[in-house]
C-alpha cells in the first residue's frame, strides 16, 4: 500500500514538474539567467523580427507606388530605406491601423530601432532570375524596377513586383533566418550557450533569445495557438479584432498579437482542414521554449540539445512545406488564369484577366524562391521549378523573358502557347506534390480528374461476357 | 475483420447496385423471365416457375463449379487493385498529353450547358466501355494465347447470371485493364474539353445507361431463359438469345455476337448473328478443347499449360527461322 502512495506522489510530481513550462501560448517565460538583478520579469524577445516584418510590409506596400518612371529615383531611395534600414524613425506603411482594427505602433522604432531587411537577407546563388545574381542583388534588381513601374505593375514583361519583392522576401529574409541560422547552427552547443546572457546585461540567456528571434521570424502572434486558422488567418488580414487582441486593450500590438506572412500562410493552408502546419509549428516553438526555460538558465545537456533540435526540425520541415503549398496554390491559380485570359470576351476583359495572372504568376515566382533561399539545397526540383515556371510568365503576345541583356534589360526571345504553359503549370504542381508531400494542394488541377476517376471505380467494368 | 465480414465481403457484389449481379437486378431478372414465358410463350405460371428455377440447370456441375470458382476468384483480387491505381496515372498522363495539342484549348466547350455536357459523357462513356468490351472479347476468340484463357468461361455447359465471374484469373487481369483503359482515355478528354461540368447520370450510383442495361435483364444472357428481341432491335442491342447463341457449340455460331450491351458493333464488324425461332441451344466446348465443365484443377491450370504450350511453339519456329536464315546464307 505504502509503495502504491510512493508510486502515485512520483508520478504527480512528475506530472506537476512536466507542467511547470507547458503553455498555449508563447510567453511570458521566466528570467532564468543566473546573477540578472534587472526587473524584467518576462525573458522572451523578439520585437527585432517584428520590426523587420514590419519593413517587408512597408516595402511590399510602397512596390506598387510608382507611376511610370516620373517618381522612380525618389521611389526607389524610399524602398531601399526600408529595405536597408535608415537612421531615421521610418513611418510603418504596412500594416496599418483601419477602421475597427487600430495599431498601437505607427513607426518602426516603435518596436526596435536599427533594423533593417538587407542585412538578413539570403544573399547565396539565385538562379530562378534572370542575369546569374545572388539573392541579395535580385529583390535589389526588383526594386529598381518597380520604382520604374506603373503601379508596380509590368504589362511587357508580365511582372507584378510587388508580388515578386514581398513572396521571395518571405522566404529569402524570415525563412533564410530561421531555419538557416537559428534553429541550425546557433543551436550548437559553442554558440550563444544558455549558461550565459545573450550579450552583458540582457535578461535573456543565449539560447532563449535566439529561440525567441526564430519565433519572430515565423511571424505568429503570441497567442496564435490559441485561435483557430481561420482566426489566425482573419487577424493577418486585419478582420478579426476579438481574436487579435489577446490583452483586451482595443488595440493591436504589432509586437505580440499580430500574425505576418509566413504564419499567416501556414494558417492559409490549414483552413482547407486537411494540415495543421500553424499549430504544428507553434507548438514546436512553444515546446522548444518550454524546454529551454526548463534549464533554469544552466548549459543545456546533449539530451536537451537533441530534443530542442528535433523541435527545430519540425519547424524547419513544416515552414518548408507551407511555401510548397503556396507555391502550388498559384500554380494553379495561374492555370486557371489562363483559362479565362483565352475565354476574355473583349479587351476590357483580357486586360483585367491578364492584371490577375500577372499578381498570381508573381505570387508563384515570389514562392518558388523562397523555397530556394533556404537551408536545404533543393538540386534537381529546382532546376525544373525554375525550368517549369520561366523566367517571366508567358504574355499576351506569346513571348516571355528569356534572359537579360548587356544593359540589364529584360529580353523575350522565346515564344510559348498558352496551352504549354498551362501545361507547366501542370507539372509544377505534380513536381512539388512530390517532392514535398504537401497535403493541402489548394487549386489542385487534376484532383478533380483523379477524383472523377476514382469515382467511376468498380463499376463492374471488369465484367466479362 | 471476423468471419463474418470475411463472409460478408465474398459476397459483397450481390449488394452492390455496381455489380450486374446486384440482388435487385436479380429479382428483375425473374420477373423478366417469368413474364415472358407466361405473357409471349403463353407458358402456365407453375410450369414457368419450374422453368426459370430448373433444378438441372442452377444445381448443375457446371453451375456448381460456377460458384467455386466465384468464391475462389475473390482471393485473386490483389493481382486487380493496382490496376485500378495506374487508372488515375492514366487519365492524367493523357490530360497532360493533351495540354501539348496546340489546336485544343482546355475547356474549349465550357460554355454548353452543364446538362448536356453531363449527357455526353454519360453516352461516351458508356459506349467507349462497351467498344472496348467487344473488341477485347473478339481478340479473346481470334488469338489462341487469348483463348487459352477465355475458354475457361465457354467451357460452361448450363449458364446462369454467376457464369459471369467464370472468368480464369488472368483474364479477369486483361478485363480490367481494358476497363481502366477505356475509362482512362474517356475521363481527361472530357475534362480537358470540357472543364469542370464533367459528371455522370447516374441512378443508384450507376451510370444511368449500365443502369439501364441491368433492370432490363442483363442477367438473363447467362441463363437458359431465350427472350428474344425483334430482329431491328437485335441490331441495335444483343438479346439474351443472342448471347446464349455466342455460347452455342454449333459451328455456324462460333465467333458470333461478341457485343456486350450494343449490338452495332457486331453488325458493323460482320459478326453479328439473330437469334433463331425455338433455339435448342448446347453451350460448352468442343471435345477437341480438352477443357471440362467442373474440374477446378483443369479450369485453372489448363489454360497456364496452354499458354506455355503455345509459347514454346512459338520459340521453336522463331529459332527454326533463325537456322534455316544462317544455313541459307
Amino acid at each position: 500500500m505504502n509503495s502504491l502512495k510512493l508510486t502515485t506522489c512520483i508520478v504527480a510530481a512528475a506530472l506537476t514538474a512536466g507542467t511547470a513550462f507547458a503553455a498555449d501560448t508563447y510567453g511570458p517565460f521566466p528570467v532564468t539567467v543566473k546573477g540578472y538583478g534587472g526587473e524584467k520579469a518576462n525573458s522572451v524577445a523578439y520585437s527585432g523580427q517584428v520590426a523587420r516584418h514590419v519593413l517587408h510590409d512597408s516595402l511590399k506596400k510602397l512596390a506598387g507606388k510608382g507611376n511610370g518612371g516620373a517618381n522612380a529615383a525618389e521611389l526607389e531611395a524610399q524602398m531601399l530605406s526600408y529595405f536597408n534600414g535608415s537612421d531615421k524613425d521610418l513611418p510603418i506603411i504596412a500594416p496599418v491601423s483601419k477602421d475597427g482594427f487600430p495599431i498601437k505602433q505607427t513607426t518602426v522604432n516603435e518596436l526596435s530601432s536599427g533594423k533593417n531587411i538587407a542585412g538578413k537577407f539570403y544573399d547565396g546563388a539565385m538562379p530562378a532570375w534572370p542575369g546569374d545574381m545572388t539573392g541579395k542583388e535580385v529583390v535589389l534588381h526588383m526594386i529598381a524596377q518597380a520604382a520604374k513601374a506603373d503601379g508596380g505593375f509590368d504589362a511587357a514583361n508580365g511582372y507584378d513586383y510587388a508580388q515578386l519583392i514581398s513572396k521571395f522576401t518571405m522566404g529569402a529574409m524570415p525563412f533564410s533566418q530561421a531555419v538557416d541560422n537559428y534553429l541550425d547552427e546557433k543551436l550548437g552547443a559553442g554558440t550563444k550557450p544558455n549558461g550565459e546572457a545573450y550579450k552583458d546585461g540582457a535578461y535573456y540567456t543565449g539560447k532563449e533569445h535566439v529561440w525567441d528571434e526564430a519565433f519572430g521570424y515565423f511571424g505568429a502572434a503570441a497567442h496564435s495557438l490559441t485561435l483557430s486558422a481561420e482566426d489566425n488567418y482573419n487577424v493577418a488580414k486585419m478582420k478579426d479584432l476579438a481574436a487579435a487582441d489577446a490583452n483586451g486593450d482595443g488595440v493591436i500590438d504589432l509586437k505580440t498579437e499580430y500574425v505576418f506572412g509566413p504564419a499567416y500562410y501556414a494558417a492559409g493552408a490549414d483552413k482547407s482542414g486537411k494540415t495543421a502546419y500553424m499549430q504544428t509549428i507553434t507548438q514546436a516553438f512553444i515546446d522548444g521554449r518550454s524546454l529551454i526555460a526548463s534549464a533554469a538558465g544552466e548549459n543545456l545537456t546533449d539530451a536537451q540539445r537533441a530534443e530542442l533540435q528535433g523541435y527545430a526540425k519540425t519547424i524547419a520541415d513544416n515552414w518548408e512545406m507551407v511555401l510548397a503549398e503556396a507555391t502550388f496554390k498559384y500554380a494553379g491559380s495561374v492555370y486557371k488564369d489562363i483559362s479565362a485570359l483565352t475565354e476574355a470576351a473583349d479587351d476590357a476583359a483580357r486586360a483585367k484577366a491578364y492584371r490577375k495572372y500577372v499578381k498570381h504568376w508573381g505570387e508563384l515566382k515570389g514562392f518558388a524562391m523562397a523555397l530556394q533561399s533556404g537551408k536545404n539545397n533543393l538540386g534537381k526540383t529546382a532546376v525544373h521549378l525554375n525550368r517549369l515556371i520561366g523566367y517571366g510568365p508567358v504574355t499576351l503576345d506569346g513571348t516571355f523573358v528569356s534572359g537579360l541583356d548587356a544593359d540589364g534589360n529584360f529580353e523575350k526571345n522565346r515564344k510559348m502557347s498558352w496551352n504549354s504553359y498551362q501545361l507547366h503549370m501542370l507539372r509544377v504542381q505534380e513536381l512539388l506534390a512530390n517532392s514535398f508531400g504537401i497535403e493541402a494542394r489548394a487549386n489542385d488541377q487534376t484532383a478533380e480528374l483523379a477524383g472523377l476517376v476514382d469515382s467511376l471505380s468498380g463499376d463492374g467494368g471488369a465484367e466479362t461476357d | 475483420m471476423d468471419l463474418f465480414d470475411q463472409i460478408a465481403a465474398v459476397f459483397a457484389d450481390f449488394a452492390n447496385p455496381k455489380k450486374r449481379v446486384f440482388f435487385g437486378y436479380l429479382a428483375l431478372s425473374v420477373l423478366i423471365a417469368l413474364t415472358w414465358l407466361v405473357c409471349i410463350r403463353k407458358t402456365p405460371l407453375r410450369a414457368a416457375l419450374a422453368r426459370v428455377f430448373d433444378r438441372k440447370v442452377l444445381l448443375s456441375k457446371s453451375s456448381l463449379a460456377d460458384c467455386k470458382i466465384f468464391v475462389i476468384n475473390r482471393l485473386f483480387t490483389f493481382l486487380i487493385s493496382p490496376l485500378l491505381l495506374s487508372q488515375v496515372a492514366i487519365a492524367t498522363a493523357i490530360y497532360f498529353f493533351l495540354h501539348g495539342q496546340d489546336f485544343l484549348v482546355p475547356a474549349h466547350f465550357s460554355g454548353l450547358s452543364q446538362g448536356m455536357v453531363v449527357a455526353l459523357f454519360t453516352a461516351a462513356l458508356f459506349v467507349a466501355d462497351d467498344f472496348s468490351k467487344y473488341l477485347v472479347h473478339r481478340w479473346m476468340h481470334r488469338f489462341p494465347l487469348l483463348w487459352a484463357l477465355h475458354k475457361v468461361h465457354h467451357s460452361a455447359t448450363t449458364l446462369t447470371p454467376v457464369t459471369v465471374y467464370r472468368v480464369h484469373p488472368l483474364e479477369g487481369v486483361l478485363y480490367t485493364l481494358r476497363g481502366v483503359a477505356a475509362q482512362g482515355t474517356v475521363i481527361p478528354v472530357f475534362y480537358y474539353l470540357f472543364g469542370d461540368a464533367v459528371s455522370l447520370y447516374t441512378v443508384v450510383g450507376v451510370n444511368v445507361l449500365v443502369f439501364l442495361f441491368h433492370v432490363t435483364g442483363s442477367n438473363l444472357r447467362h441463363s437458359h431463359i431465350s427472350i428474344r428481341y425483334w430482329p431491328w432491335l437485335e441490331h441495335i442491342l444483343i438479346s439474351p438469345a443472342q448471347h446464349q447463341l455466342h455460347h452455342s457449340v454449333a459451328e455456324r455460331h462460333f465467333d458470333k455476337n461478341f457485343g456486350a450491351a450494343l449490338a452495332v458493333w457486331d453488325w458493323l464488324f460482320n459478326s453479328l448473328h439473330l437469334s433463331e425461332t425455338d433455339q435448342e441451344l448446347t453451350f460448352g466446348l468442343d471435345a477437341s478443347e480438352r477443357s471440362s465443365a467442373d474440374s477446378l484443377k483443369v479450369l485453372y491450370l489448363q489454360p497456364v499449360a496452354d499458354i506455355g504450350r503455345l509459347l514454346r511453339r512459338r520459340l521453336r519456329s522463331g529459332f527454326g527461322f533463325i537456322r534455316r536464315t544462317f544455313r541459307r546464307a
